[in-house]
C-alpha cells in the first residue's frame, strides 16, 4: 500500500515536472481563463452590487472551462509512443496511476485558479481578499471534485473519436451538483452573507467522497480494456 | 419467438392504453383546483416512473457487464437507456405544458424537472459516446462505467437543486404524490403499466438491432481475416 | 376550447407523438442495419467462393 502510494506520488511528480518544464497546458489554461473573463465582462454590463450576485457563478464557470484543458490532457498525454500501454502494463496498480494523475491535474488546476482569481477581482471590482482562506478551502474541495471526475473521463475518452468534444459533453452534466454547491458558497463568501454554508459544504464533500471512491474502483476496468 | 413477444407486449400495452385513456379522459372528473390540466399528472409522473424503472434495469445490466463481460447485458443496457430517454422526454414536455397553464411559464428550475433534465443530459452523453468508440469491448466497458457514474450523480443533483430551491422558491408544477386523490391511484398505476408494456416492446425491438449489430461486427472481422 | 383543456390535449398528444417518433426512428434504423447485414453476408459468401 505504502509502495503504491509512493508510486502514485512518483507519477504525479513526473507529470508536474513535464508540465512545469513546458508549461503548455498551464499557459493555455491561464490564457483561456483570462479570455473568458474578458468576454464575460463585455457580456454582462451590471452594477457592482449586481455583479456580486453572480460572482460565484461566474468564477466557477471560468475555472471549469480552464480546468477542461488541464484534465483533458491527463491521460491523452500518454497516448503518443504507447506510453499509456507501458504504464498500464507496469506493476503500478491502476488506482495508483489514477491517483497520481489526479494529484498532478489538481495541482495544475489550483495554480490556474489562484492565478486567475486576482484578475477576476480586478476586472469585476470584486473584493476577494477578505474571505480568501475560507474561499481557498472551498476551492480545494471543489477543484478536487472537478479533477477526479475529469481525469476519470479523460481515461474513458482516450480512445474515443472527437475526444475534446466528448469530454465536456460527458463531464459537465456530472458536475452540476458540485458546481451548484461551489457557486452558492462562493457567492455567499464574496458577498459576505451571513448564511449557513453547511449544507453546500456537505454536498461538495459527499460528491468528492462518492466520485473519488467510484473512480478509484472503476479505473481498473477503464484502463485494462 | 422474440417477434411474438414484441407483438404481445405492444398489443397488450395498446389495449390497456386505450382503456386507461378512456377512463382518464371521459370517466374521471376534472381536478378540483387545476381543472382538466390536473389530469396531466397521470401522463407526466408515470412517464418519470417508467423512465426510472428502465434506467434502473440499464444500470443493473451495466454492472453485470463489468462483472461477467456478457455482451447481451450491454445490449440490454443501451436499449433500456434509449427507451428511458424517450419517457424522460415525455416527462419533460408534459411538465413544461403543465407548468405553462398553472404558472404561466414554460420552464421552471424546480428540483423535480431539473433532476429529470440532468438525467436526460447525462444519458444523452452516454448515447452520444457509444458511436464514437470503434472497439466493441471498449464501447461496452466505457458505456457501463458512464451509466454507473451517471446513476451515482442523480441523487446528488436532486439534493443540490432541492437545497437551491429551498432558498429560491421556484414554482413547482407537480403535485406531491402524497396529496393525490385515492381514486387516482388506479389510473396512475395503470398508466405506469402501459408505459412499461410499450417500453418493453420498444426495448425488445432495440435489442434485436443490437444483436444484428454484433453479428455485423463479427462478419466484418471475418471479412478482414479473409 | 378552453386553454386548460387544449393544453391537456397537447400533453397527451405530445406523449404519444414522441413514442411514435421513436418507433419510426427504430424502424428506419432497423431497415438500414438489415440491408447492411445482407450486404456483409453476401460479401462473406462471395469471398468464401
Amino acid at each position: 500500500m505504502k509502495r503504491d502510494l509512493l508510486a502514485a506520488l512518483f507519477i504525479a511528480r513526473k507529470d508536474l515536472r513535464t508540465e512545469f518544464r513546458t508549461k503548455e497546458a498551464l499557459n493555455a489554461a491561464v490564457s483561456f481563463a483570462l479570455v473568458v473573463l474578458v468576454l464575460f465582462s463585455f457580456a454582462f454590463d451590471l452594477e457592482r452590487s449586481e455583479l456580486y450576485d453572480i460572482s460565484g457563478g461566474l468564477l466557477w464557470i471560468i475555472y471549469l472551462f480552464a480546468g477542461s484543458l488541464i484534465v483533458n490532457r491527463s491521460f491523452t498525454r500518454e497516448v503518443p509512443n504507447d506510453c499509456l500501454d507501458v504504464l498500464v502494463a507496469s506493476p503500478v496498480p491502476a488506482w495508483a496511476l489514477f491517483l497520481g494523475k489526479a494529484i498532478s491535474s489538481f495541482t495544475l488546476l489550483m495554480v490556474v485558479e489562484l492565478v486567475s482569481l486576482p484578475f477576476y477581482g480586478l476586472f469585476n471590482n470584486i473584493i476577494w481578499m477578505k474571505t480568501f482562506w475560507p474561499h481557498f478551502c472551498l476551492m480545494l474541495l471543489a477543484t478536487w471534485g472537478i479533477t477526479v471526475t475529469g481525469v476519470a473521463f479523460s481515461a474513458v475518452t482516450v480512445n474515443v473519436r472527437l475526444r475534446e468534444l466528448m469530454l465536456p459533453v460527458l463531464h459537465y452534466p456530472l458536475l452540476i451538483p458540485l458546481l451548484i454547491g461551489a457557486m452558492e458558497m462562493s457567492t455567499a463568501l464574496l458577498r459576505g452573507d451571513a448564511v449557513d454554508n453547511g449544507p453546500n459544504l456537505r454536498l461538495i464533500v459527499v460528491f468528492d467522497a462518492i466520485f473519488t471512491s467510484l473512480s478509484l474502483y472503476l479505473i481498473e476496468f477503464i484502463l485494462v480494456t | 419467438m422474440r417477434e411474438k413477444k414484441i407483438y404481445v407486449l405492444a398489443i397488450l400495452g395498446t389495449i390497456l392504453m386505450v382503456a386507461t385513456m378512456y377512463d382518464i379522459l371521459v370517466v374521471m372528473p376534472d381536478e378540483a383546483q387545476q381543472g382538466a390540466i390536473g389530469k396531466m399528472l397521470l401522463v407526466h409522473v408515470p412517464a418519470a416512473f417508467a423512465a426510472f424503472t428502465f434506467y434502473g434495469v440499464a444500470v443493473w445490466n451495466s454492472i453485470k457487464f463489468l462483472i461477467k463481460k456478457d455482451f447481451h447485458a450491454d445490449s440490454l443496457a443501451v436499449s433500456n437507456i434509449e427507451v428511458a430517454q424517450v419517457f424522460t422526454l415525455i416527462n419533460l414536455v408534459t411538465g413544461s405544458l403543465w407548468g405553462h397553464i398553472i404558472w404561466g411559464i414554460w420552464w421552471t428550475w424546480d428540483f423535480r424537472l431539473t433532476s429529470q433534465f440532468m438525467c436526460f443530459m447525462l444519458y444523452l452523453g452516454y448515447l452520444l459516446m457509444r458511436p464514437a468508440v470503434a472497439d466493441a469491448t471498449q464501447r461496452a466497458t466505457m458505456s457501463a462505467i458512464l451509466a454507473i457514474l451517471a446513476v451515482a450523480d442523480i441523487p446528488l443533483v436532486f439534493f443540490a437543486i432541492r437545497l437551491r430551491d429551498a432558498r429560491m422558491q421556484h414554482p413547482s408544477p407537480v403535485l406531491e404524490t402524497g396529496k393525490m386523490d385515492p381514486s387516482w391511484w388506479t389510473p396512475f398505476l395503470l398508466m405506469w403499466l402501459v408505459y412499461l408494456l410499450i417500453g418493453g416492446a420498444l426495448i425488445m425491438l432495440r435489442l434485436r438491432q443490437e444483436t444484428v449489430r454484433r453479428e455485423m461486427d463479427s462478419l466484418r472481422r471475418e471479412l478482414h481475416a479473409m | 376550447m378552453e386553454a386548460n383543456e387544449l393544453y391537456f390535449f397537447y400533453g397527451y398528444s405530445a406523449a404519444w407523438i414522441i413514442v411514435l417518433a421513436y418507433v419510426f426512428m427504430l424502424v428506419r434504423r432497423g431497415r438500414r442495419i438489415d440491408s447492411e447485414l445482407t450486404r456483409l453476408k453476401s460479401l462473406v459468401e462471395d469471398r468464401e467462393r
